[in-house]
């Protein structure tokens, strides 16, 4: 089992930077703080005007200037919108069929020897299958592009929660089985009250690598077939040569990925205030 | 079959390490019994399987006449590490034991109940904190007030004050002797410690249990009245001469197993 639960253990963003006063030298103000936490983002803003404006690009670079990107941005805001709305039909029931039935069916398998030795040999192998092989064959076989891309996303968001709430399940302390034993909790109590709870830091990095993949799963699946959508938007864009809209909707997609990441983070700070 | 807890002839082993041996007790109810060894003489392992944690590898281990196959609310328990469910209040920590050992009583009062159980061990600071907003002593305290409310007949107590310092392992010691020989009928209390001071102090009796493998090497009643004061006891000739005695024998123990080897 223990090479099973060895997990893609990626984090959510902010949650493990080390501390400031970890490191040596003097510690920067709130100025020095402020500006440290900008650099990057100005230095890259820079180095792109620099290059957009002074590198020999031609008359439709594919590098367009931050100005001519932020215009096609705003002018694009409108589609954008609509394109996030239309994204997220199918992102949303994906992700969030994935989230339960992963949370339950991992708790459930995680919590019964017998359960992992029927299932686990099959998670091990369909697991790591890349979620994108799956497009083609979802597109030919189910009815309807929608159905296709909420089946991929489902399959690629699935595993991870699946494989951190088996993880989170067999992490649970011996302390806290044998406590819910002596309370004599129900197998259904001892799920939601002890397992559940317990599992929850696993089960939120599952939700994290899910989400991700989730984002990444449902731009590649528009780009087969979608009449609407982020994905579809830059590939349409990119069809026409108009690189300004199409690096605005990179940016834009960007920015809609970061905001789901940062919100699953907050649920997950709410959720597990406990953990000290 | 005689009222109480009742080990005959009770062994246990983990893999081919035999870490219990013949053990023979009976501890009638209502008796506060100090369970005391050196580390890996079994004491936690006893103690388990009397919760029914774990089975018992051979002989008979009955409660009130029953044998005891698996954990029972008959037979609370307090851990070492306190294991409140740390996702929970303390209030809800307490008001979940209670919801299982009276079911029928409904939420509100379970959870006033709680509250109270809080306040006679002094933790109304602790109602709607959370376990870990509390200091090590506070959260064993909570962990009593959760056995109490189970209600269980049968206490079995593993050593739960052993990560506490010294000034609130006494507070403690005073606050489960209290709240003990206040209650009526008493509660059987089997005691874990290695401390021997702490076994004296609280037990009837004391149970010594040696190691390789864990075995009763003494099974003797404490010569103190009741209540206990602790200051008039630093004095008290009879727990000096227990003391010498309990450490006598592990010493032996401890020789003749160095021998053995």
């Amino acid at each position: 089992m223990s090479d099973y639960i060895a997990l893609v253990n990626l984090q959510i963003p902010g949650t493990s930077l080390p501390a400031a006063s970890a490191e040596p030298g003097l510690a920067p103000g709130w100025l020095g703080r402020a500006l440290e936490s900008v650099a990057v983002w100005i230095a890259l803003l820079l180095s792109w005007w620099v290059a957009s404006v002074y590198l020999p690009l031609g008359d439709n670079p594919l590098l367009p200037s931050p100005l001519i990107t932020a215009r096609a941005l705003w002018e694009s805001l409108p589609e954008l919108w609509a394109g996030t709305l239309s994204s997220l039909t199918i992102l949303l029931p994906g992700f969030a069929l994935a989230t339960l039935l992963g949370i339950v069916s991992g708790l459930t398998v995680g919590t019964s020897a017998r359960l992992q030795r029927i299932f686990l040999p099959f998670a091990k192998v369909a697991g790591p299958v890349p979620p994108t092989v799956y497009i083609p064959y979802a597109i030919a076989i189910l009815p309807t592009f929608k159905l296709s891309a909420i089946f991929v996303v489902f399959i690629g968001a699935f595993w991870p929660i699946f494989q951190n709430a088996v993880a989170g399940a067999h992490a649970l302390e011996q302390r806290y089985r044998d406590n819910a034993r002596i309370l004599g909790l129900t197998r259904l109590e001892y799920q939601r009250r002890v397992v559940f709870p317990a599992a929850l830091p696993h089960i939120f990095t599952g939700m994290a690598v899910g989400l991700a993949f989730s984002f990444i799963l449902l731009t590649v699946a528009e780009l087969f077939g979608a009449n609407a959508g982020l994905g579809r938007f830059v590939q349409y864009y990119a069809d026409f040569a108009d690189y300004p809209k199409m690096v605005a909707g990179i940016l834009y997609t960007g920015l809609v990925t970061f905001l789901a990441m940062t919100l699953l983070d907050s649920v997950r700070r709410r959720s597990l205030f406990w953990l000290k | 079959m005689s009222p109480g807890l009742k080990l005959e002839g009770v062994g246990f082993a983990y893999d081919t390490t035999q870490v219990l041996q013949d053990i023979n007790v009976s501890i009638p109810e209502g008796q506060l019994v100090s369970l005391l060894g050196a580390s890996g003489s079994g004491k936690t392992t006893l103690l388990r399987l009397a919760a029914g944690l774990d089975p018992v590898g051979s002989g008979c281990l009955t409660w009130n006449g029953a044998p005891v196959v698996g954990p029972s609310l008959e037979r609370g328990v307090v851990f070492q590490d306190y294991a409140l469910f740390p996702w929970l209040s303390v209030v809800d920590n307490i008001e979940i034991a209670i919801a299982k050992a009276r079911p029928t009583v409904r939420k509100a009062e379970r959870l006033a109940e709680a509250g109270q159980y809080l306040r006679d061990l002094g933790l109304e600071v602790a109602i709607g904190k959370y376990p870990g907003e509390l200091s090590g002593g506070m959260r064993q305290r909570a962990a009593i007030a959760r056995a109490l409310a189970l209600g269980s007949p049968l206490l079995l107590m593993d050593e739960p004050f052993g990560a506490l310092d010294p000034v609130n392992r006494a507070r403690l010691q005073d606050l489960l002797l209290e709240v003990w020989e206040l209650a009526t009928p008493r509660k059987t209390i089997v005691f874990v410690t290695h401390d021997v001071d702490e076994a004296i102090y609280l037990g009837d009796r004391l149970i010594v249990l040696g190691s390789s493998p864990g075995r009763v090497i003494a099974d003797l009643e404490v010569p103190l009245g009741r209540p206990r004061e602790r200051r008039s006891l630093l004095d008290s000739h009879s727990l000096h001469a227990l003391r010498e005695q309990v450490a006598a024998t592990l010493v032996q123990d401890t020789l003749q197993r160095l021998k053995a080897a």
